[in-house]
């Protein structure tokens, strides 16, 4: 296949919901979440249909690394405790996580990891709303599943390009695809209308010096993929761990206790969260 | 932290995690010394295994984690920044086999 143009596959991006191999519970919940006057009672409503989605949204939010454990107990409290736009984001991880699976083994291990250090590091830098950030970071890579569910074969070819000609995952997709993962979850990112700092953190993650409203927040869910990959955890495509920002890396100011620390907290989360997610 | 089978757990071992029903309601706080009574509670919750506090062992040895952290990092050995970041995942990954 000769390059793309960036504009058709945007187009056919934001139109994922007439796309044949996009799983309808996706489809379903795009078009719920793309309605920006979306309510409360409706996304309760929508959610309250289908019990494995209702299950799943509970075990996650009453999940120990979420800082409510046990404690919530419908989508609605889910909702009011957390923000309608993080529930949000948690339905559409949620739904993603058994695609992602079968689309790239690993990736769902990966983005829990970006998920839950994105967390610590939120927390260790001060940030008021760290849930904001957990999602950004649950949510860095779903591009990745979007491209593969829309062109298996030539996604394919663009991960065995990337570990054979040992370039960066980000870089295969820009040859095959003129536009790459953090793109395509930026446009989705705003179709589903998610707030801008959580699109800036998402479709930036690979350059988080361009973020203006979120700089911070963008330098977090970078430094945590980052370091989720030098930790190996999962796998995202990429057998290399990339370079980490310099001005990311100046923003946060960590000192080598702080990386050692989240380490520590990542390792303790991920082996929990393996182990609730996996069914 | 490690997950011990029920038949396993002994008086004197702390939850390292909540223990939650299917629902996720707590039905034993994290922290939670266990004793005789408590064991057989939680035997007769029917679940498998149980987090216990401290710390758990990889399944891979040593080497090999730190065989592929150097393969990792192949690319990145005059960035200092990222020889930071190695050492640090270098110590982590020593402490968690002390």
């Amino acid at each position: 296949m000769s390059k793309m143009d960036p504009k058709a596959l945007r187009i056919r991006v934001e139109n994922i919901s007439n796309i044949p191999t996009i799983p309808s519970v996706l489809k379903q919940l795009s078009t719920i979440i793309e309605n920006p006057k979306i309510s409360l009672n409706e996304i309760s409503h929508f959610v309250s249909k289908d019990p494995a989605l209702t299950t799943k949204i509970l075990q996650m939010v009453n999940s120990a690394l979420y800082g409510f454990p046990g404690r919530i107990s419908s989508v609605n409290h889910a909702v009011m405790l957390l923000g309608l736009n993080v529930v949000k984001g948690l339905l559409l991880s949620v739904s993603v996580f058994e695609i992602m699976h079968k689309a790239m083994i690993g990736l769902r291990e990966h983005s829990i990891g970006v998920a839950i250090a994105s967390k610590v590091l939120a927390q260790k830098k001060g940030l008021k709303e760290p849930e904001e950030v957990f999602v950004a970071g649950l949510l860095h890579d779903v591009g990745k599943v979007i491209l593969t569910l829309m062109y298996p074969e030539e996604y394919d070819k663009t991960v065995k390009e990337a570990e054979s000609a040992g370039i960066s995952i980000f870089d295969a997709e820009r040859n095959h695809f003129s536009e790459t993962h953090a793109a395509v979850a930026g446009w989705l990112s705003e179709k589903w209308h998610f707030p801008k700092k959580l699109c800036e953190c998402i479709e930036n993650h690979h350059r988080p010096q361009v973020s203006t409203l979120a700089p911070l927040e963008t330098a977090i869910v970078h430094m945590a993929d980052v370091l989720v990959k030098a930790r190996g955890l999962g796998f995202s495509g990429d057998n290399l761990v990339p370079e980490v920002n310099p001005k990311a890396w100046e923003t946060l100011g960590l000192a080598e206790a702080d990386l050692r620390e989240i380490l520590k907290e990542l390792e303790d989360s991920v082996e929990q969260a393996e182990e609730e997610f996996k069914s | 932290m490690p997950k011990i089978p029920v038949e396993q757990l002994k008086t004197g071992m702390k939850l390292g995690r909540p223990l939650m029903n299917s629902s996720g309601m707590v039905l034993m706080a994290e922290g939670t010394e266990l004793t005789e009574s408590r064991i057989s509670k939680i035997e007769n919750m029917g679940v498998d295994s149980v987090f216990i506090d401290g710390p758990s062992r990889p399944a891979k040895p040593k080497e090999d984690l730190l065989d592929a952290l150097e393969r990792r990092f192949a690319k990145t050995a005059g960035n200092p920044q990222m020889s930071l970041i190695k050492k640090a995942v270098r110590e982590h990954i020593e402490a968690m086999y002390e």
